[in-house]
């Protein structure tokens, strides 16, 4: 585990190096997520302002739960997204063969080698407006219920990353990425809504088959209503499944990988 | 140190008729082909040996290393390589082998060679002090000390060729892949990187794998070759020996006086085998092996030959007869 990290120790510091490098896409990338976080939080706020409640909560909880889905995506961005863009490219390409070559965990090499720095600073930033979203709040939250809804945020981020591979891994097989990714995107934003105003099947869906009402939906009710039991049980269960499954399709995907001729 | 029995790669490919309609009816059904990249091959590599694995492209030589290397799953058939099974990619397997691949990049291209070594000294858990040794060692060796802090991408080919080797010999791997690992160099880098290698095998004793479209990195460097052609291997033995078993002509040349005779335009000569180059100093002619005593007579009785030399078919051109020929070699 130490090992682990201190080869992501160096990760880290290979990606600021490689960032500070680029500096006028380091800021740009900094400016492009600012902006989408305001879109975010304007389009409540323009709903809020021709309705009291949407699905049971009020402006002031769903700000909450906006700045709450900011950051999972921040967290995110800066340690998977990357990764899981090139992913499909390595594959295709033959370029997965070193990680296969090394002493290490090939999951986690290719799932983590690349840290976004850039998205690290939205990623303040985004805390930086969950802390906003929480001050603002009109009843006091407790310690130990926001401490609880930051373990949930960054479980919503996990869950994000081990969703997005379940789209990624089959590659191996079909080779052609685009179809998964556009069908990927299509069903992420799902995530940015409350989990409750959905229909059943769907809230059902995305309770357990593809959990992505745990980016910012359920940190949100942990933190309104409190930890459950149930809850508990529900999050590590759909978690501890949904990783065996992905380490179990990425062994799978291996297998089948055919390399690349030179 | 490398065992392989009957180890075979197969892929499964679509056949596709030609043009506009042909993709269309490939959208409802296409014809799945099954082709065989690696087809039961059979080899054993020891300590210390450098065998060189050549064959024309899509021959399967690169499939053949990559399933020894742990990269890609075989089909059928069994190998060991340090005595696991490389497909199973065990840690103890992994950190104890090392594959050079001569067209693909390992190092991070925006970051110093230093750095990326770092790293890697992380993945394969190398002791400061001997990490430190093996830098040492491999930097001086390939005259690269001045270019480990400068960014990858602004190394030469040659230069970021040497650090792919550092890279990969960093953890004194005791089997070495190296897929092409001259390919696009100069003369003095090839020259160089062959250097190191035959430096390195007298240091530390690796079994080698060398795959190599350049036939001079295969006889300079190894002893024994593999000829691959169509997944099979049609030859495995000592590279002298490819000589000798299948050259079928020698080059006789012979320098000749100044006599102002006109020999090019002796019938005889022609008789004797084919005429490489004539002129008032020089006759080269490829004789059949079985008549070059004959051949060197008659030149020498015919001629004023002030010097003459008999000369072996180039390996180069055998191998390349072996690798194009239809025929099983026996």
């Amino acid at each position: 585990m130490i090992r682990y990290l201190r080869l992501y120790l160096h990760f880290l510091r290979f990606s600021f190096s490689r960032a500070f490098e680029f500096r006028l896409d380091f800021y740009f990338r900094i400016l492009m997520d600012c902006v989408y976080y305001s879109v975010h939080l304007a389009f409540f706020a323009i709903i809020f302002a021709r309705a009291g409640v949407v699905g049971g909560w009020t402006l002031d909880q769903t700000y909450i739960f906006v700045c709450g889905f900011l950051v999972a995506d921040a967290i995110h961005m800066t340690i998977f997204a990357n990764n899981l863009w090139m992913l499909p490219v390595f594959i295709n390409r033959g370029d997965l063969d070193y990680y296969l070559l090394r002493p290490v965990s090939s999951l986690f090499f290719v799932s983590v080698r690349d840290f976004a720095a850039n998205s690290f600073v939205n990623l303040v930033i985004a805390a930086g407006l969950v802390a906003w979203a929480i001050a603002r709040y009109p009843e006091p939250l407790g310690a130990v219920r926001i401490a609880i809804f930051a373990g949930f945020i960054l479980l919503g981020a996990f869950l994000t990353y081990l969703s997005r591979m379940l789209f990624v891994i089959p590659v191996f097989w079909i080779h052609s990425s685009r179809g998964l990714e556009d069908l990927y995107y299509t069903i992420d934003n799902l995530a940015e809504r409350p989990h409750q105003i959905f229909p059943r099947w769907i809230r059902w869906a995305i309770l357990t088959a593809l959990p992505l009402a745990f980016v910012s939906s359920v940190p949100s009710h942990v933190l309104f209503e409190g930890l459950t039991i149930e809850r508990l049980a529900h999050a590590t269960a759909v978690t501890l499944g949904l990783f065996a499954f992905v380490v179990f399709a990425w062994r799978r995907g291996l297998s089948a990988y055919s390399s690349a001729s030179s | 140190m490398i065992e392989v029995a009957k180890l075979s790669k197969s892929f499964f490919v679509h056949r596709k008729d030609p043009g506009f309609w042909g993709s269309v009816r490939s959208l409802v059904s296409r014809e799945k082909v099954e082709k065989a990249a690696v087809n039961a091959v059979e080899f054993n590599v020891g300590e210390g040996e450098i065998v060189g694995l050549v064959g024309a492209n899509g021959a399967g030589k690169t499939t053949l290393v990559k399933m020894l290397a742990g990269i890609v799953h075989p089909t059928s058939g069994d190998a060991t390589v340090l005595g696991f099974r490389p497909w199973e990619r065990d840690n103890r397997f992994r950190r104890q082998i090392a594959l050079i691949m001569g067209q693909k990049a390992q190092l991070w291209w925006d970051l110093p060679a230093e750095d990326c070594f770092l790293l890697l000294r992380e993945i394969y858990q190398i002791p400061e002090s001997q990490f430190r040794a093996s830098l040492d060692y491999l930097s001086g060796v390939l005259d690269v000390r001045d270019q480990l802090n400068i960014q990858i991408r602004r190394l030469s080919l040659g230069e970021r060729m040497k650090m792919e080797l550092m890279a990969s010999l960093l953890h004194t791997p005791r089997v070495v892949f190296l897929d092409e690992p001259t390919i696009g160099l100069d003369l003095t880098a090839q020259r160089a990187i062959r250097d190191f290698i035959l430096d390195y095998r007298v240091e530390h004793r690796p079994a080698m794998i060398l795959t190599s479209h350049y036939m001079e990195d295969i006889e300079r460097l190894c002893e024994r070759i593999l000829i691959m052609r169509e997944g099979e291997i049609v030859y495995d033995g000592a590279l002298r020996d490819v000589v000798e078993r299948y050259a079928r002509t020698k080059i006789v040349t012979a320098h000749l006086r100044k006599t102002g005779e006109n020999v090019c335009a002796d019938e005889q000569l022609a008789e004797l085998g084919d005429v490489l180059e004539c002129n008032e100093h020089l006759v080269r002619i490829k004789v059949p092996r079985t008549g070059v005593a004959d051949a060197a007579a008659t030149v020498l009785g015919r001629f004023p030959v002030a010097d003459l030399s008999i000369e072996d078919e180039d390996v180069g051109s055998i191998v390349e007869r072996i690798m194009q020929s239809k025929e099983r070699m026996p």
